[in-house]
């Protein structure tokens, strides 16, 4: 077992080919792992050596004087990952690894007041922790050893933190009275393994070929174009008897190009696709002329003018609308309670990511027009054939995914639950998601968003001419994409940057576009601009949309598992290196009164001398 | 109320997995092979990048370019199984652009402000295509002059309110002569097979015994191409070839004291790897070590005689000594500066010299980790005599110079992605007053005798401590002796004792250094220090020490796990595979 704190390494998640169904088992508290519907040529030792050793945790682990654990949990992360990345058609990187995580979770209490929901600054110092990278050989000898130790770790963390969460709770005038863990049904099924498949293909060769094509940007400063593929198998197990083999895999393709305008603003655009797996992935070729597009797009932006300030109707074509629902809505999807923290650091970590739910406490209320329906539904694989790679069958606290219809006719209906329950709900629907095995908490997977009283595009295009004409304007802006930093960041310290630079602005609505157009009243001719920011677009701005299409996109994007985004405005900003996909299924969007700060900064200078040729 | 930026190094003796290694077969080279093409480009793009910067405003004086090409193969194994098996080739390429002038530019340092140990870079294409290769370089070099355009604007501001010490008048960066150097390149090819069976089969041999709580076997082979142009004239391109086998098990005494023991084997030519037996003969020795501490008895503070076996004895000068040696730290107020001010002075008794030697590949037939042709700063190595006669001669220097030191002698050395900083390569201490090691222990018991102790102390390994050379810090240093023996004046075995640390002054238990023997010892090992983790060496002979100081070592509150281990339990039904 190799210790490992900073989970940096790649993980993708996508349901897999549905693999066949098993029954699940009815509950009961006995770990079923060793009757578990393993195939007899099965030389996968993981779940044998969880249920051995889950025995002795259950029926022998304790410590003089304290909780026996009431519950106990085993998760493994199998990862099979091959990356490659080009740029300007030289290859930069070229590599395959497999690696095996494990993270065990022991608690004590009950379900009511459990050592979990707790962020303390002290705790339990062991020599090994309850995680870390273990044995790739699928064996059953390593795997117990690891496991014994990272139990007994995980045992004594939570007796600790138990400790200290109660006397935290004494110093309470009022303890918060929701129960720490929810009750769920055990749920056993073992899907087949696959074998990793990328050998069909020169992977090296078509990253070259395909990004071989940004040599003819001369004005292009830099690239890189990633390709990712991801297998992973979970394992699960709890002491309720839950017992789950998952596959899933993902294949994405994510590009990132930059340059600077003549004024010195700097410019950046990006390319993703993402596919189930490597197999239908597209090919150089195609892959190719996308990013001569993408190139093209940067390459226009780079020569227009900047965008002044705005205040008006704004249209959000579909693909720039799913991007900013997506920014939008996820953090306040959740239902679960936040965990108490000892101190405020966590809150305002929190809130500065724009993490803070508009939704909690306002079940019942309206807080979109009428016509508008959101749900979630990870169990959908497909929506008018295009795949949906946000579902999954099983989530990452072992509960049966399901449809989750959230908004109804313009009322706030539900929440997304994992097995933290909160103020509105009590129990999981199916929605705890994690990257890396880190804490799931409730995420979305596959979100709609959509109208009984959608427009057609000739008529959403009229509407929003009518409106900006009808507010005096002798033109208008229509939204074709919304950036994303993490996606079009050639380093990582140029997302770090873009993050710094939104500031406290992201948790006060604050949107980043990237293709903006001036859409002119009088002949509809539309003219690209470039910089500025979205203001104050937040849940208020949703309430009022002025009309929805009948044109709907899906999205496919990377929540960003990293430093705790995942859930937060930014947390739509990830990559398929670490990423949880989700996909956000949106028409196009007229909202009205949308203001728009135009570009203040001061601008980075020019390069002293010119790029030196590319060819 | 200021935080202090806590600085430690430590004599790592693990697993460094992205430190360039730098262990060359150096001796039968051809003198000059034509240059690689990405030499030219990076020379070309210099030439081009400095006729542009060296007349803005404010103008570049100096650039240099970086391209360290790195080709890793890395198998590692845990508990019986394989824990990773993998290979990778990367170029990273780190710019520096200079602005202002030798005597004060962006590098300066202001106030209380920590300077940044990290330093910036980027992957470059490892296909060699060349205008890509000059983007790269190009975008790169603007990046860096930008950054260090902006922070020559901080120094002037904040030039007329800073306190000028001493060695503040002495320049940022030194000028150096130009060397050009085309070495071949170099190229491993590893068949990671055998090597993932090996792994497995001796971690499988660490879990027959109960103690072995985690055990891995890493297996490291690196090659490593760098490249490097600067606007002084310098051209280098040189290689080195490192394979290495590293062994580390983990055990918990009763009372919950981490016990940890680590060996590992360094060489050059995959012929030189050691065979089986030798390893299994160390993984016994370990097994047999770890068991031992485990029933030890626990150390009491102690303050009397002490006698260092050599390679212990090489990490304590490394630690006590060779770290107080770096250049830079005379420069920073931060600093304790220990030895500023003694040149000339006799810091050691007489009978002990000093050097450190990175031009040396080998001592007495065996490899130096510490080795390398040409620093981190593009400067040739060279032999430097630290203390002669027990007198300071000078200090290990990189680019960074001192008043009355004011040149490199090819010490500045770093981690890829860190700056580099004055550092150890070949530590090497010789004597002049020698003992056959039976005579230097009959010494041991004569002194504990005399001065009426129960008894004395060998230590027979020593590894990872913490030297705080800062000034917020006492002047103590914490070296920790893994492996103890009390040795007793009535001729009883010696008693294997745990829970020892090191603690003194460095001054004090240098000068009580009374004799030494007569076989010098190698340390291989990685240090870790603000320029990140570097391969070096250090060499030193058995010390007798008059007096040294122990104090018990902090146990750790997390007991021996509950239950027994799952392949050793008895009361386990039918789990055995």
């Amino acid at each position: 077992v190799k210790k490992f704190s900073l989970i940096f390494l790649l993980a993708g998640f996508t349901a897999a080919a549905v693999a066949p169904a098993f029954a699940a088992r009815a509950a009961g508290s006995k770990p079923a792992a060793a009757q578990a519907p393993v195939p007899a040529t099965e030389t996968d030792q993981t779940l044998h050596a969880m249920h051995d050793e889950m025995d002795r945790a259950r029926t022998r682990l304790a410590l003089a004087g304290v909780d026996k654990p009431f519950y106990v949990e085993y998760r493994l992360l199998d990862l099979d990952v091959r990356t490659v990345t080009a740029s300007f058609g030289a290859l930069v990187n070229s590599s395959t690894s497999r690696t095996r995580f494990m993270a065990v979770d022991v608690r004590v209490g009950n379900y009511h007041l459990d050592s979990s929901n707790f962020i303390s600054e002290d705790g339990f110092q062991g020599f090994l922790g309850s995680t870390g990278e273990v044995g790739i050989d699928r064996d059953y000898n390593s795997l117990r050893q690891d496991l014994w130790l990272a139990t007994d770790q995980a045992y004594k963390a939570a007796v600790t933190q138990m400790a200290l969460k109660q006397s935290f709770l004494r110093s309470l005038t009022k303890p918060p009275e929701i129960d720490d863990f929810s009750q769920a049904q055990p749920l056993v099924r073992i899907d087949p393994r696959p074998d990793s498949d990328w050998s069909s293909r020169n992977w090296d060769e078509e990253s070259r070929e395909a990004s071989a094509v940004l040599k003819d940007f001369p004005q292009l400063y830099g690239n890189r174009v990633n390709y990712y593929l991801i297998y992973a198998t979970t394992y699960r197990m709890t002491s309720e008897g839950t017992t789950v083999r998952s596959t899933r895999h993902l294949a994405a393709i994510e590009a990132a190009l930059d340059t600077q305008a003549d004024d010195g603003m700097s410019l950046h655009n990006y390319y993703a696709v993402y596919r189930a797996s490597p197999a239908d992935l597209p090919d150089a070729a195609t892959v190719s002329k996308a990013l001569a597009g993408t190139a093209a797009d940067l390459m226009a932006l780079r020569s227009s003018p900047l965008l002044p300030d705005y205040t008006g109707p704004v249209l959000f074509d579909a693909p720039a609308a799913a991007s900013t629902l997506a920014q939008v809505l996820e953090p306040s999807l959740s239902g679960a309670r936040p965990p108490l923290a000892m101190t405020r650091e966590f809150d305002s970590f929190i809130e500065r990511f724009g993490g803070r739910s508009e939704w909690s406490g306002r079940v019942g209320t309206r807080v979109f027009p009428t016509s508008v329906s959101l749900f979630d539904d990870p169990t959908l694989q497909d929506f008018q054939s295009q795949p949906l790679l946000g579902g999954y069958d099983v989530d990452d606290e072992g509960v049966k995914s399901q449809r989750v219809d959230l908004v109804q006719n313009g009322i706030l209906r539900d929440l997304l639950m994992s097995r933290r329950p909160g103020p509105d709900f009590s129990f999981s629907n199916g929605h705890g998601r994690s990257a890396l095995l880190s804490d799931p908490h409730p995420l979305s997977s596959n979100l709609f968003l959509q109208s009984n009283d959608a427009l057609k595009p000739g008529d959403m295009r009229k509407k929003f001419l009518d409106s900006c004409k009808g507010d005096g304007h002798e033109w208008c802006l229509e939204i074709k994409r919304m950036d994303n930093p993490a996606l079009a960041a050639v380093s990582q310290t140029d997302f770090s940057e873009f993050v710094g630079s939104l500031g406290s602005g992201i948790s006060n609505g604050d949107r980043a576009p990237l293709l903006v157009y001036k859409v002119y009243v009088a002949d509809g001719h539309e003219e690209l601009a470039r910089g500025g920011f979205l203001e104050g677009l937040n849940m208020r701005s949703l309430r009022n949309i002025l009309a929805v299409g009948d044109d709907p996109y899906v999205l496919t994007y990377m929540q960003n598992s990293q430093d705790g985004l995942s859930g937060t405005a930014l947390g739509s900003f990830g990559s398929a290196n670490g990423g949880i996909p989700g996909t956000m299924i949106s028409p196009s969007l007229l909202l009205d009164d949308v203001e728009i700060r135009g570009f203040h900064g001061e601008p980075s200078r020019i390069p002293l001398d010119p790029a030196p040729p590319l060819k | 109320m200021m935080k202090r930026h806590l600085k430690y190094r430590i004599l790592l003796a693990s697993a460094a997995l992205f430190a360039a290694a730098w262990v060359c077969p150096a001796a039968d080279r051809p003198a000059q092979s034509p240059p690689p093409a990405v030499l030219g480009a990076m020379q070309d793009e210099l030439s081009r990048s400095m006729q542009a910067l060296s007349v803005a405003d404010p103008p570049a004086y100096f650039l240099s370019y970086t391209v360290s090409d790195r080709q890793l193969s890395e198998v590692s194994g845990s508990n019986s199984a394989l824990l990773s098996s993998t290979e990778d080739r990367a170029r990273w390429l780190e710019v520096q652009s200079r602005v202002g002038s030798y005597q004060v530019d962006d590098s300066h340092k202001l106030g209380d402000r920590p300077p940044s140990w990290t330093s910036p870079g980027t992957n470059v294409p490892i296909d060699d295509d060349i205008p890509v290769l000059r983007r790269e370089i190009w975008r790169e070099t603007d990046r860096q002059y930008r950054a260090a355009a902006q922070a020559l604007i901080k120094v002037k501001t904040s030039e007329q309110v800073q306190v000028q010490t001493a060695e503040g008048a002495a320049p940022d960066f030194s000028s150096e002569q130009a060397h050009v150097s085309i070495g071949p390149r170099v190229e491993i090819h590893v068949d990671r097979k055998p090597w993932e069976e090996r792994v497995r089969r001796y971690t499988a041999e660490f879990s027959k015994s109960p103690a072995v709580l985690n055990s891995i076997a890493t297996f490291t082979a690196l090659a490593t191409n760098q490249y490097q142009v600067n606007t002084e004239g310098t051209k280098l391109a040189f290689g080195q070839i490192h394979y290495r086998l590293e062994l580390f098990v983990q055990s918990k005494a009763p009372d919950g004291m981490d016990i940890e023991r680590y060996s590992n084997f360094d060489w050059l030519d995959p012929k030189d790897a050691p065979d089986e037996k030798t390893v299994f003969d160390s993984i016994h020795e370990l097994i047999k070590e770890t068991e031992a501490l485990d029933k030890a008895p626990l150390a009491n503070p102690f303050a009397g005689p002490t006698l260092l076996t050599g390679r212990a004895a090489a990490v304590f000068f490394h630690e006590v000594f060779g770290h107080r040696a770096e250049g830079f730290r005379q420069k920073d107020i931060a600093e304790g500066q220990t030895f500023t001010s003694k040149v000339g002075e006799q810091i050691l008794p007489g009978f002990i010299s000093i050097k450190d030697d990175p031009t040396e590949a080998s001592f007495n037939g065996q490899m130096l980790l510490g080795y390398y042709p040409f620093d981190d700063e593009g400067v040739v190595a060279t032999n430097v005599q630290l203390v002669d006669h027990g007198m300071l001669k000078t200090f290990l220097m990189g680019r960074s110079p001192l008043v009355d030191v004011p040149h490199s002698n090819g010490h500045g050395r770093r981690q890829l992605g860190y700056v580099p900083v004055a550092r150890q390569g070949n530590l090497i201490v010789s004597s002049t007053q020698t003992y056959p090691f039976a005579e230097l222990r009959q010494k041991l018991i004569d002194l504990v005798k005399k001065q009426g102790q129960p008894y004395g102390l060998l230590i027979d390994d020593i590894s990872g401590g913490f030297t705080f050379t800062g000034r917020g810090q006492p002047q103590a240093f914490q070296v920790t002796p893994l492996v103890v023996y009390r040795v007793f004046p009535d001729g009883r075995p010696d008693q294997l004792v745990r829970g020892v640390d090191i603690v003194g002054t460095p001054l004090v238990s240098l000068t009580k250094i009374v004799a030494t023997g007569d076989k010098p010892e190698i340390f291989n090992g990685y240090c870790g220090a603000e320029s990140g983790s570097v391969p070096v060496s250090a060499v030193a002979p058995a010390i007798l020490i008059s007096e040294m100081e122990f104090a018990k070592k902090e146990t750790s509150t997390d007991r021996p796990p509950v239950l027994p281990p799952p392949a050793h339990d008895p009361d386990a039904k039918g789990q055995a595979q």
